[in-house]
């Protein structure tokens, strides 16, 4: 039987037993035509008109584009930031998952919550909390002046709103792992005479490994990409307080619409590189976790792609 | 009966990692949020009010909220027939439009932003085949749509994927055997299946779609009143030096955040004690006595 | 090393794990701890372990206090129920691991860690398999790989987390007497938890029955099935009949109703014949017949109604050539009545 279904291509209608669970022919055939159209329409589209139109007026403008001292600033000021804040945040991210993973306690639910916020808050929002904060009417306003510090509308500003909207990345991708895997071999550890740190670096880290990694890229992508919360606390000086995402508006505004793109066409390569890690790094747990003897019921708790990673530990 | 607020732990580290935690949390969350609390307590509450409920920023919340309630229900639709596709079914490059349907958490918003309007505006490769129509798809409020179609494309889909992969088809033979055809088999028994976790991507896809700025901001053309969404009100207002304006919008919008934020948690809990309860899983949580 | 529990008591919210338990294994000895699921017997285990703290109560190792020291500071072995090997590591970093961590003071060098691996990998019967990890190996390898583990750091206490239950008959079978043996030349203090009173009856020295939190009875394996203590010792070590009864003087009355005795019968301890042959008897009839196997398994019904599980010989069975619904006698050879409880 499994022969049959190898060498059955993909053309053939079901046979008669599968004829209960399967959808007749045609119909699967224009779902499947409706499916690619819509992802075509709404995926692909957008991907090809970034690079069609960085490269319209030729490759020269397009290196142009990206060699021109404020899309260096731009790129440089972009690197800075998510260069701070993924390191930040992987840390947060292990922290929150062995506190939450690892132990019961009160108020356990609602530090998740507070976690999972800045996927639900504007981007908008959660620039203007800063300026509220750090901007000369702010609350830290005066004292800030007085000192000659500059958070808003500067680069730690810019960094600072990084921060938050992407600091729940790594965590939530490995809170639901941390847990799913269980303490026994942490507990293993300790009756073999571990310490707490020893068990986490030789033990935990091991198995959350493809975990972080996914949330490490995801958290990145984000970090380079942000564009309402940096808008807020940017100011928008040329040169000075603009990433990437900042200055490709400006171009745009200013209809010099082929560098816009070229400057695009950086992320959206960043974009697909991510995807394709993010396959890959699926692709791995998937193959690790088909080894697993254990089988563990994982709660569909999905946001986002994390899903995929989980949905690898297949439910007992 | 002492009532602990945790039992003592086994596994060491607790009081780091969760100092830590709840700092580090303190510090970017907690703190600025309270600040915009208290700004906004500054306001009385009739200038609030008045405030809140300016024709300008009603206008901005009917787009905002109709425009990411219309994008949710295309993506709920749309989403749960791609999820079918992509799991029930085999075509050629079916493994890349399923690392593509994460594409719209991976590139940026601006990105996604001039891509579309680049492609729906008059000149734009769709564009120009809706113009003889009058049908104007950059800079309105069908521009809106389509952008936060875009921005919400995902949730419905990887929401409902792991739990149609994890479906069994023993249900669906069981209801074979007992007589229902393909399509009452579908409506009637994997469909209510599915159905919380559809409704959970549905949640997610209206509240990322209703804080959305980057991806909208271009094709929508920004004119108040008309096709200035929520989010572009809050910035107008701070570029005036409005502060205590900006601030009120905002927080009418964290209310709502924090109202969709419980729905997204409740659903999440029903449609994963759903699972729990028909794949009859293992708590490894408490030891066996 | 000698362990003492003293008055143990531990809650999980509302469900009291263990009650006011008392437990003293002296140095050196095999111990099971037996009981269904629910009974306390892995609390406690664990408890021993320092993998949970007791709400009330003491242990003690040797006479010392331990009940706030960490599992770490504990020193004992333990091999999980499912076997908790790192699955990242192959099988020789699994054994090698309690070594390796050692603060580096006591840490052994790499060539002497390398010979007590292999020691103990001769010693489990996996000397081939050094380099795979958990994931290529059976079950029953795991599990000794998780032992060999535990003995790896010259623990003075071995716990055994219901080591064979994961595993099929056959393995179980061979893994229990390997452990006997085990035991038998490293006489390491060992308790072992298990809800399989065949296990525990043939490897332990000594088996401590356990149910809802509290100790039942402690004795030898003997002991325990022959002389239980109270019926839920009876009921759960082997087969049994209940029937209500009285007993007045050293007459047992069987078959009255509501009289709050209850009155067990094993049924190898019972008799059919065609005759009643002057002893206490009662009549039944046969409903089922179950040969095959090493011994023959008769079902009846009592003639009020109650039904009786007899079982005989083979070749008792073949002199008696019982048919179905036929009426014989039934005759008890040894019955327990335990006074006040409940059947």
């Amino acid at each position: 039987m499994a022969t049959t279904l190898a060498l059955r291509n993909f053309w053939a209608a079901p046979d008669k037993a599968a004829r209960a669970t399967t959808e007749s022919g045609w119909v699967r055939w224009s779902l499947i035509g409706v499916a690619v159209l819509f992802l075509g329409v709404f995926l692909f589209l957008p991907l090809a008109v970034v690079f069609a139109s960085a490269f319209a007026k030729g490759i020269s403008v397009y290196f142009a584009a990206l060699r021109e001292p404020d899309a260096l600033a731009a790129i440089r000021l972009t690197l800075i930031a998510a260069g701070v804040a993924v390191p930040m945040n992987l840390v947060f991210g292990i922290a929150a998952a062995w506190a939450i993973g690892k132990f019961d306690f009160f108020g356990k639910s609602f530090l998740v919550t507070l976690i999972d916020l800045p996927f639900s808050v504007s981007p908008v929002v959660s620039g203007l909390i800063y300026v509220l904060i750090f901007g000369l009417q702010g609350l830290l306003g005066p004292w800030l002046a007085a000192h000659d510090i500059k958070i808003i509308f500067a680069v730690p500003g810019i960094v600072l709103a990084t921060v938050f909207v992407t600091f729940p990345f790594v965590a939530r991708e490995l809170i639901p792992l941390v847990q799913a895997q269980g303490n026994e071999e942490e507990e293993a550890a300790l009756t073999l005479g571990a310490s707490g740190w020893q068990t986490f670096f030789r033990v935990t880290l091991p198995n959350i490994k493809w975990g972080l990694l996914y949330g490490v890229i995801l958290c990145n992508a984000r970090a380079m990409g942000e564009f309402g919360a940096v808008s807020v606390v940017s100011g928008h000086i040329r040169g000075l307080t603009n990433t990437m995402p900042l200055h490709i508006e400006i171009l745009y505004n200013e209809y010099q619409f082929a560098p816009a793109f070229a400057v695009a066409s950086l992320l959206a390569l960043l974009a697909l590189v991510t995807l394709f890690v993010k396959s890959g790094v699926e692709w791995k747990a998937r193959q690790h976790s088909e080894q697993q003897e254990q089988e563990i019921l994982t709660a569909p708790r999905i946001a986002t792609r994390m899903a995929i990673v989980n949905s690898g530990v297949k439910a007992a | 009966m002492k009532i602990r607020l945790k039992q003592r732990s086994v596994l060491p580290g607790f009081g780091l990692s969760l100092g830590f935690t709840v700092l580090y949390l303190s510090l970017i969350v907690l703190i600025p949020l309270s600040a915009t609390f208290l700004k906004a307590s500054s306001l009385t509450w009739p200038r609030f009010w008045h405030v809140v409920t300016a024709p300008r920023a009603i206008a901005s919340y009917e787009l905002s909220f109709g425009a990411s309630g219309i994008a949710a229900a295309i993506n709920l639709v749309f989403g749960l027939i791609v999820a079918w596709v992509l799991v029930r079914y085999t075509f050629p490059g079916k493994r890349i439009f399923d690392s593509l349907v994460d594409l719209p958490f991976a590139l940026p918003t601006a990105v996604a932003g001039i891509a579309l309007t680049a492609i729906y505006s008059s000149n734009g490769w769709i564009g120009h085949y809706l113009q003889p129509f009058g049908i104007k798809a950059a800079y309105s409020r069908l521009g809106v749509v389509i952008a936060l179609t875009f921005t919400g494309l995902p949730f419905v889909v990887r929401t409902v994927q792991p739990v149609l992969e994890d479906l069994d088809k023993e249900m669906e033979e069981a209801a074979a055997s007992l007589g229902a055809d393909r399509w009452q088999t579908i409506t009637r028994v994997l469909l209510p299946a599915i159905m919380p976790a559809a409704l959970t991507g549905f949640t997610m896809a209206f509240a990322r779609a209703v804080g959305e700025y980057g991806s909208v901001v271009f094709i929508s053309g920004n004119m108040p009143m008309r096709t200035e969404i929520t989010p572009l009100l809050i910035i107008t207002k701070l570029e005036q030096y409005d502060y205590a304006g900006a601030t009120a919008i905002a927080v009418v919008m964290l209310v709502v955040s924090f109202v969709m934020l419980l729905a997204i948690n409740l659903l999440q809990a029903w449609s994963g004690g759903r699972m729990r309860s028909t794949a009859g899983g293992n708590d490894l949580a408490l030891s066996e006595a | 090393m000698s362990i003492k529990a003293l008055n143990i008591s531990k809650r999980f919210g509302q469900f009291a794990a263990l009650d006011n338990v008392d437990l003293e294994i002296p140095s050196g000895e095999l111990v099971a701890l037996l009981g269904p699921s629910g009974s306390g017997k892995t609390t406690l285990l664990r408890v021993i372990a320092g993998l949970e703290f007791a709400d009330s109560g003491s242990v003690q190792f040797d006479g010392r206090d331990i009940s706030d020291r960490t599992a770490r500071e504990r020193r004992v072995g333990f091999v999980f129920q499912h076997y908790a090997l790192f699955r990242h590591m192959t099988v020789f970093e699994n054994i090698a691991f309690g070594l390796r961590v050692r603060p580096r003071e006591s840490r052994p060098s790499k060539k002497q860690i390398a010979a007590k691996v292999h020691e103990l990998l001769k010693l489990i019967q996996l000397d081939t398999l050094a380099q795979r990890y958990p994931s290529q190996l059976s079950g029953g390898q795991r599990q000794r790989v998780a032992l060999a583990r535990a003995l790896a750091v010259e623990p003075s206490v071995l716990l055994l987390d219901e080591p064979f239950g994961a595993l099929d008959a056959k393995v179980r079978l061979e893994l229990r007497r390997w452990l006997r043996q085990l035991h038998d030349e490293i006489h390491i203090t060992s308790v072992f938890v298990t809800h399989d009173q065949e296990e525990a009856l043939e490897v332990a020295d000594r088996v401590v029955v356990m149910n809802q939190g509290r100790i039942e009875q402690i004795g030898s394996p003997e002991e325990v099935y022959n002389f239980p203590a109270t019926p839920f010792v009876y009921n759960f070590l082997g087969n049994v009949n209940l029937f209500h009864g009285r007993l007045e003087g050293d007459q047992t009355y069987i078959q009255e109703r509501e009289t709050g005795h209850v009155v067990y019968v094993r049924p190898h301890l019972l008799d059919i014949d065609r005759a009643p042959n002057g002893g206490s008897h009662f009549r039944a009839r046969i409903k089922h017949i179950n040969a095959a196997g090493p011994l023959v398994k008769v079902e009846a019904v009592a003639e009020w109604g109650d039904p009786v599980h007899i079982e005989m010989s083979q070749e008792k069975f073949r002199d008696l050539q019982l048919i179905k619904d036929e009426s014989v006698f039934v005759i008890p050879k040894d019955v327990k009545v335990f006074a006040n409880q409940d059947a």
